[in-house]
């Protein structure tokens, strides 16, 4: 264990432990942008800077380990300073978006200047034109409101292991793109972590504000692994799927199907009766006409060719449950171990 | 009481003369009052539940509504309430324009007294010139804020926006003019031998019972009590002004109404001395959190977007805590009461409601007197049922 004084409270935790997880611990907080809990730090921001007793220049809390007896300062003027022009230097080219933009209310940044009460930029920049390198149907990258936190890259390299973008160029001109197009699997891991609103869903966009939706917790229905993911419901239409982090087996990730593959709930080509085909067409019918129908076939086909003529195939999309009661449906019912199911999509 | 027999009588709500939808229970002997219930909760919004759900900047066009008479004090107490909440004060020009706009409420409100006070009680011609003259105010409202009755044209950390030289030229017209309009309003009641008959020793109230009864303002100062909430307890740079705070003697109607005739006075009086000494300067509170920055900036300024978007979307949190304060308004001690909890709404709002308290002691007040004699005192206490029933 190591010793040290945050805020002038004395700390104990185990060595190899960062600054801002000794701090949190000792429930003192410090402002972050790019940190992000289920990545390793990655310190581009300078937000967590913290003054270390003995160190002439400030130190990102967020990288920096906890060394034996150091006496640690998260908040002091020149911290403040330091952190509103960090802040300023990412505002200096953000673009005017808030007003259109999906993540404003969420965003991350706004909350931090509003936060540090920052009342205007005296900064000013060139503002270099950036074409949108990096993007795919169901994701939209926005260059303009991209603050450069690399959470996305970390994120595509760390999580998912794939590490299909990265960050080209430098300064002001600095982008992501795609360094291997035929790795992305448009996950949408990189949307998910962004603080700002520079990688949006592209399904989604301009449908409504963040707060006005409704966030119904459900279980993803593409597979068997139960990702834990909620609905974004308005005005009794899915907007869009999002995670908590931490949250279920998933723990905050989704893959293209679950992220993106909702706009069949709200498809007006989806069905929701049963059909029976008469003279060659289908015709809307009631549930209780379709299942007695299939009981009759079964019957017959189990009284002329006897039991093992007949096979069931579940799904999935089903819950443990429904394919349990699947199997002894087949088992007990119809007195056959033709059972099978797809296990996979 | 002749052969026992009382006759039960329902007065309103639907009654032109109980302000608003005010209903009272008489129960008569004759023609003369023994016993009167008065029943409130008809005019009940929810105003104080709805705030809950809503950030602080929201809820001042609702207090507009309360007394909507005299909006623009109800904005001013709920301001400064909120105000103390945050910790912050707003700058001396916003003040004085403050208390423009509140004062010409009080006279509006007076206004609507007066002239339905002296039409229940049957001079018609009054309620034409007060009205005549109210829509000035009206007028001026309108330049303020773009609303005549209903302006919400305060915010929580000043003003929507600053006034208009047009807003200082229609102020100057209205003081130069309103104290000729005061005097034609004493011609047509103060020596008049009917509106004498009917109101002197009608509704007396002592000076001591109103003080057990709670009443406040105007109502208050009839019975000879010199308590104004503005000397008392200075607020909005009301010390800066010169005026003074006229009292009854005998604390029957006809002395409410020269206290109120008087106030027009005062108030016109605040009016002249804050137009001329209004101080040059920002109308908002230089604060990041509260004060939204304006369209010119936030069309450059991305830090300003990023601001007005969060104020205007979300608001400033409120430190945890509660307060009180108050005002003088155009019936009485308007306070309002708030806690915080660390959010952008109030966790509780309540509001001490004048026309609530007055209303209370109406019974004491009209027993004994006849059916006529109601409207006379109901008149009087200048009740207004969409701030009693909140």
């Amino acid at each position: 264990m190591v010793k040290l004084t945050i805020d002038g409270k004395e700390v104990k935790v185990p060595a190899g432990t960062t600054i801002l997880a000794a701090a949190k611990s000792a429930g003192i907080s410090i402002p972050t942008l790019c940190f992000h809990g289920r990545l390793d730090p990655i310190g581009s921001c300078r937000m967590c800077v913290v003054e270390i007793e003995g160190c002439a220049h400030p130190m990102a809390a967020c990288t920096t380990p906890v060394v034996e007896g150091i006496s640690v300062t998260t908040n002091s003027e020149r911290l403040q300073r330091i952190r509103k022009d960090s802040l300023k230097l990412i505002l200096v080219n953000h673009p005017l978006d808030c007003p259109i933009c999906d993540k404003g209310g969420e965003c991350l940044l706004q909350d931090l200047v509003y936060e540090f009460g920052i009342d205007r930029v005296e900064y000013q920049t060139p503002k270099p034109e950036r074409s949108s390198q990096y993007a795919t149907p169901l994701i939209r990258y926005w260059p303009d409101r991209c603050i450069m936190c690399l959470r996305c890259v970390t994120a595509c390299r760390e999580i998912k292991g794939i590490g299909a973008i990265d960050i080209k160029g430098a300064g002001y001109g600095s982008q992501v793109v795609v360094i291997d197009e035929d790795k992305c699997q448009s996950c949408g891991e990189c949307l998910q972590v962004c603080p700002t609103g520079a990688l949006t869903e592209n399904l989604s966009r301009y449908k409504g504000r963040p707060w006005l939706v409704k966030r119904v917790p459900t279980t993803c229905t593409y597979c068997g692994c139960g990702c834990q993911l909620e609905l974004n419901v308005e005005q009794n239409r899915v907007m869009a799927v999002t995670t908590k982090e931490g949250k279920g087996v998933n723990r905050g990730s989704l893959c293209v199907k679950g992220r993106f593959g909702y706009e069949f709930i709200n498809s007006e080509e989806r069905l929701t009766k049963p059909l029976i085909k008469k003279d060659g067409e289908f015709r809307e019918a009631s549930w209780d006409d379709a299942l007695s129908l299939v009981a009759e076939k079964f019957k017959s086909i189990k009284e002329e060719s006897g039991p093992d003529a007949i096979a069931g195939l579940s799904s999935a999309r089903c819950t443990n449950e429904e394919n349990y009661l699947f199997q002894k449906f087949m088992r007990a019912v119809i007195g056959t171990n033709n059972v099978d199911h797809c296990a996979r999509l | 009481m002749a052969e026992g027999k009382t006759l039960t009588l329902n007065m309103g709500p639907h009654h032109p003369a109980t302000h608003g939808v005010l209903r009272i229970v008489l129960e008569l002997d004759g023609e003369v009052i023994v016993k009167a219930t008065p029943h409130v909760g008809q005019l009940h919004r929810g105003i104080e539940k709805i705030a809950e759900g809503m950030n602080f900047q929201q809820v001042i066009p609702l207090t507009d509504r309360l007394d909507y008479t005299a909006a623009s004090l109800n904005n001013l107490g709920y301001c400064l309430a909120v105000e103390k909440l945050l910790g912050i004060e707003v700058p001396k020009r916003a003040q004085y324009i403050r208390v423009i706009m509140g004062e010409l409420a009080r006279i509006m409100g007076h206004h609507l007294w007066l002239g339905s006070h002296a039409l229940d009680i049957g001079a018609m011609t009054v309620v034409f010139y007060t009205f005549r003259d109210r829509e000035m105010i009206m007028n001026i409202n309108e330049e303020a804020s773009g609303y005549r009755l209903t302006p919400s044209y305060l915010r929580v950390g000043g003003l929507a926006k600053d006034i208009t030289p047009d807003f200082i030229k229609f102020v100057r017209d209205f003081v130069k003019w309103f104290p000729t309009a005061i005097d034609g309003y004493h011609t047509l009641l103060t020596d008049n031998i009917i509106w004498r008959k009917r109101t002197m020793g009608v509704g007396k109230v002592s000076a001591e019972d109103a003080v057990n009864f709670g009443f406040t303002g105007p109502s208050l100062r009839g019975s000879g009590v010199p308590y104004d909430l503005r000397k008392v307890r200075p607020y909005s740079s009301y010390d800066d002004f010169d005026f003074q705070v006229p009292v009854g003697e005998v604390g029957d109607v006809y002395d409410r109404y020269l206290v109120r005739m008087e106030e027009f006075k005062q108030s016109i009086n605040i009016i002249d001395q804050a137009i001329e000494n209004l101080p040059e300067g920002p109308v908002n509170v230089d604060n990041p959190w509260v004060a939204n920055p304006d369209l010119g900036a936030v069309m450059e300024d991305i830090s300003a977007l990023i601001r007005r978007f969060k104020i205007q979307c979300e608001g400033p949190h409120a430190p945890e805590g509660e307060v009180y304060a108050s005002v003088e308004g155009s019936k009485g001690e308007l306070g309002f009461y708030l806690v915080g909890d660390g959010s952008e709404h109030p966790y509780r709002m309540k509001i001490r409601s004048p026309c609530y308290i007055l209303t209370s002691a109406l019974p004491k007040m009209i027993v004994g007197h006849m059916i006529a004699d109601v409207i006379a005192i109901i008149g009087s206490i200048d009740i207004v049922l969409g701030e009693i029933d909140r």
